[in-house]
């Protein structure tokens, strides 16, 4: 394999429009993080969580190329918006992605699905009335 | 004469198909030359770790992160700025 980086600069552009479009649809911070892990994925995807600014309210997406993993993290009120089955339904989307060689594809496609599940709608009788 | 006419037979039985074969070949390999090396499942990953959106501009090595008490997998402490539970999904390919 040749050196270089991940992502062209392009590519890179497109993660990160899909992650500040979940954020906007969801509230939430979303933060993607592809690289190895020298422990097991899942502490390792958590201990990346925990380095956010506020973790309870993010979501992390954890790729590791080479080990052919991918781990979903919700912190604890994210996870009130982004039920563990709807994050299963993104990671299945990635994962036929990955499987095809297709990394940004996935990364994109699974983090708008991820924005577009935990997508709250405004809540219309908690809004303040309009003036006449 | 003969010397002249092998040349210019060289240059159109070899020259021209040679230069044919090198543009389709320039063609056909274009777009994966621009859009650069292409991750391929199973065999070795190449690039540094990537974090997009992560906390300010650092990438942590995995060496450096502060390692978890033994028996903690999802769930930790409630300090300030660990998550208190998590949720979330795993795959593979």
């Amino acid at each position: 394999m040749p050196a270089g980086d991940a992502f062209t600069h392009d590519q890179l552009l497109d993660i990160e429009r899909a992650v500040r479009h979940a954020e906007a649809a969801s509230g939430l911070h979303f933060s993607v993080y592809v690289g190895g892990a020298d422990s097991e994925t899942r502490p390792f995807a958590v201990e990346l969580l925990n380095e956010l600014p506020d973790p309870d309210r993010s979501v992390l997406v954890y790729v590791d190329p080479a080990g052919r993993r991918l781990e979903i993290v919700t912190g604890a009120t994210a996870k009130r918006q982004l039920s563990d089955h709807s994050a299963g339904l993104a990671a299945l989307a990635m994962q036929t992605s990955f499987a095809a060689g297709d990394l940004t594809g996935g990364l994109v496609t699974g983090v708008q699905q991820l924005g577009d599940h935990a997508h709250q709608a405004p809540l219309l009788h908690a809004n303040e009335p309009h003036q006449q | 004469m003969i010397s002249l006419l092998s040349g210019h037979t060289l240059l159109v039985f070899v020259g021209i198909p040679a230069l044919v074969i090198a543009v389709v070949t320039l063609l056909v390999f274009a777009s994966s030359i621009a859009r650069g090396p292409r991750y391929r499942p199973g065999l070795s990953w190449w690039a540094p770790p990537v974090w997009i959106n992560g906390p300010a501009t650092t990438k942590p090595d995995p060496a450096n992160l502060p390692e978890l008490p033994a028996g903690s997998t999802p769930t930790a402490t409630a300090a300030r700025g660990v998550a208190r539970s998590t949720g979330g999904a795993s795959a593979s390919w």
